[in-house]
């Protein structure tokens, strides 16, 4: 009798053959998924590498250039080449004797080179690479979930 | 399930249960086996590689943004090695284009490639882009020519050879300012550094600090790489208008007056700020290389700061300056020239070797009478007067922020090396020697009306990280009174007026002294051989420049009244127009305004 009662209330066998593989496909869809995100983000971060790559290249080049093209400006006007340029075009240079001097109303006279602002408060050095691109899955999971975020606190430029 | 097949999966499962095992501890064994570290090593040295960043070199600026020095892309042209097919045209194509030596290029070409040992040689070296894009052409049309024929033998090719940019020191301006700037050795790719003037003085700040950063092939360690910050760039005080005007002003009078040498030194007495330095001879810092040509040894790269000589009567302005300041004279103090002084023993002559009769001080300076200042120093005494001598700077270095600066020590009393003649002579500028900086630096107390000796300087600003910090002027003494200073200018304005002085400019006041010393030979002092100096400032009552002129051994007049007094008035005449300077007339009515 008792095993008729434990018999009617187990679990029939292909109902638990199929809780396991249930269970198992479970699995191997969690695996799956995270295989795919993982391989997709690498697959991005792949991409990006290489683009930042070829960016820091194309950045380097760029600032050779800029040197480049103010040193061939600085070459067509430089002092000589001003003077000879503007003699081809009938100017004579002027003489003490004869210039003449008008007062102009607020004109505080030239003003000196002044290629960068002036050293202020604002000098903070932040890093370049946020620290999203170089953390792990793991890292992010942990700093996500156990630590608070640093990212507000870090003065990092946000984009 | 039978007991059969049971135990035969159970024997399976063992064995598989063992293999794996197997294979964990194989892996845990390699792992730290005294083979891992060196395979680790090994995988690292292969992923990724380290390379040093050298930052561009800091530009250099007039006070107004001129570019002086900068740097302009040139190419290193190489071979790789195992892309090379055609090592002949390859030497052809250089030797005609570029000019290189058509053997050494093709013994180079030629070079069989081997894996980490002969893979790349340079070929040649800062090459212009408008070469490299000839040269590229060229090997653009092979390539399309051995498309279209492939099965022809001989398809001429310039495959393997690589271009790499970089960049080079380059001066716009040529030899403008040379003297000043210096120049950076920049053949020596890897070691080259700045000779000279602001390139040698600044060398480490123009550098910037080269970094070795190392790049991972794997895209996935994407780093942060560090951006290598550029040297310096620097701003001067030189205004690029006055130093061209007074290159060609300094040529002009080399030509008229047949001196071996000159100088001249254009400075903001209030400030320091040197607006011109310009000597002689001049390089092209483009052409570094023929510096052992233009300069001779022991020609100075930069007179103005390296080299000494005895002043002459300019010197006087400093010997009235210290009487004047310590009350032993007046400007109307009399004085009786008997065309002789005797002094330590020996006699001081004029530089006539007559009499000028009675004489004020103002009349001294006027006439430029050294038995008049030599009387002076006396009256001040050998310890005020070398106190004041000190005091001006004699015998230290300004500090000018130049390489190369030079001094002469001062002999003073108590010295073995001095006597009590030297108390005469070197109060009209003789027996005593000094640089034309220093000159200029010891008289900018008396130009700027205020008694406060300035240091002279060339850097004005500096651009570092994206901020300019910009220098202070500096006050390294007070050696006189601002009365003192502004009674001597007006002594000197009127020495001027009353001599006519070819040192004049009409419209403007300007206060000045001229100066002509012998130079001592082997054989003694030459009368024969001088240097002919003039320094001046205005305008006045509000000096806003300082002028310094040195001919050395002028040959047409020995004289400095004749030979530099001109010298100064053509720059002024310039300066006034460079610097926006009214007359005096104009002036006095904007002042009202």
């Amino acid at each position: 009798m008792t095993d008729h009662i434990i018999q009617a209330y187990r679990q029939a066998p292909w109902r638990t053959q199929m809780q396991w593989i249930g269970v198992f496909l479970l699995a191997l869809v969690a695996v799956a998924s995270v295989a795919a995100v993982y391989l997709n983000i690498s697959a991005r971060a792949a991409t990006t590498g290489r683009e930042i790559q070829a960016m820091e290249s194309k950045n380097d080049t760029i600032e050779r250039q800029i040197a480049d093209l103010e040193t061939k400006l600085a070459f067509l006007t430089s002092a000589a080449q001003m003077q000879k340029r503007a003699e081809d075009m009938g100017f004579v240079p002027v003489d003490a004797a004869t210039e003449q001097y008008l007062v102009v109303p607020g004109y505080t006279g030239r003003q000196l080179a002044e290629l960068a602002p002036a050293p202020g408060p604002d000098m903070v050095t932040v890093p370049l690479l946020r620290s999203n691109y170089t953390q792990s899955l793991w890292e992010w999971l942990f700093q996500g979930f156990l630590a608070p975020s640093q990212e507000n606190r870090s003065g990092e430029v946000q984009p | 399930m039978k007991p059969a097949h049971s135990l035969r999966y159970s024997v399976l499962a063992i064995i598989l249960g063992l293999s794996s095992l197997a294979i964990v501890v194989q892996i845990v064994r390699i792992q730290d086996s005294s083979s891992a570290s060196q395979l680790l090593a090994q995988a690292a040295r292969y992923s990724g590689e380290y390379h040093t960043i050298y930052p561009e070199r800091g530009d250099i600026y007039d006070r107004w943004g001129h570019l002086l020095a900068g740097n302009e892309q040139v190419y290193e042209i190489g071979a790789d090695l195992q892309q090379v097919v055609d090592p002949k045209t390859i030497a052809t194509t250089l030797n005609s284009i570029l000019g290189t030596d058509y053997a050494q290029t093709l013994a180079a070409a030629s070079i069989p490639y081997v894996e980490g040992k002969a893979q790349y040689v340079v070929l040649d070296d800062f090459i212009t882009p408008e070469k490299v894009q000839e040269i590229t052409q060229l090997k653009d049309e092979y390539t399309k020519q051995a498309s279209e024929n492939p099965n022809r033998k001989n398809n001429p090719s310039l495959s393997g050879l690589v271009f790499t940019p970089h960049l080079k020191r380059s001066y716009p301006e040529g030899d403008l300012a040379s003297n000043v700037l210096g120049f950076y050795s920049y053949l020596d790719r890897e070691n080259g550094r700045g000779f000279f003037g602001i390139e040698e003085k600044y060398n480490d700040l123009l550098a910037g600090t080269p970094q070795e950063v190392w790049t991972p092939f794997d895209p996935h360690l994407v780093q942060n790489v560090p951006e290598v910050q550029p040297g310096s760039s620097l701003i001067l005080t030189i205004d690029r208008e006055i130093q061209a005007s007074v290159e060609t002003i300094l040529n002009h009078a080399l030509e008229t007056t047949e001196a071996t040498s000159g100088t001249i030194i254009v400075m903001d007495p209030n400030n320091g700020d040197i607006l011109a330095m310009a000597t002689t001879p001049r390089l092209n810092p483009n052409e570094y290389w023929k510096y052992a040509e233009v300069f001779p040894s022991p020609t100075p790269f930069n007179r103005a700061v390296s080299q000494t000589y005895e002043p002459g009567s300019v010197f006087k302005v400093l010997t009235m300056a210290a009487a004047l300041d310590t009350g032993t004279v007046k400007p109307n103090t009399p004085f009786l020239d008997t065309g002789v002084f005797e002094i330590g023993g020996s006699y001081i002559h004029n530089w006539d070797g007559s009499a000028w009769g009675q004489q004020d001080m103002i009349g001294c300076m006027q006439h430029s009478l050294n038995v008049c200042l030599a009387w002076v120093a006396s009256q001040v005494g050998a310890t005020h007067f070398y106190d004041y001598v000190r005091a001006f700077g004699i015998g230290h270095q300004t500090g000018i922020d130049l390489g190369g600066e030079v001094t002469y020590p001062l002999r003073i009393p108590g010295d073995a090396q001095w006597f009590p003649v030297d108390l005469g002579t070197n109060s009209f500028g003789q027996g005593i020697a000094v640089t034309p900086i220093q000159m200029v630096m010891a008289v900018s107390a008396i130009a700027n009306q205020k008694g406060e000796m300035v240091a002279p300087h060339i850097l004005k600003a500096m651009v570092n990280n994206g901020r300019q910090y910009n220098t202070n002027t500096q006050v390294v003494g007070s050696p006189i009174s601002a009365a003192t200073a502004q009674t001597l200018t007006n002594m000197l304005v009127e020495s001027l007026q009353q001599e006519s002085s070819d040192a004049l400019v009409p419209g403007y006041t300007v206060a000045g002294k001229t100066g002509t010393a012998e130079i001592p030979t082997d054989k003694g002092y030459s009368s024969e051989l001088t240097n002919a100096s003039f320094v001046g400032w205005g305008p006045i009552p509000d000096p806003q420049f300082l002028v310094y002129v040195w001919l050395e051994k002028p040959r047409t007049s020995i004289w400095g009244s004749v030979v530099a007094s001109p010298v100064f008035s053509d720059v002024v005449k310039s300066l006034v127009v460079l610097m926006d300077i009214p007359p005096d007339n104009q002036r006095q009515l904007i002042y009202k305004q």
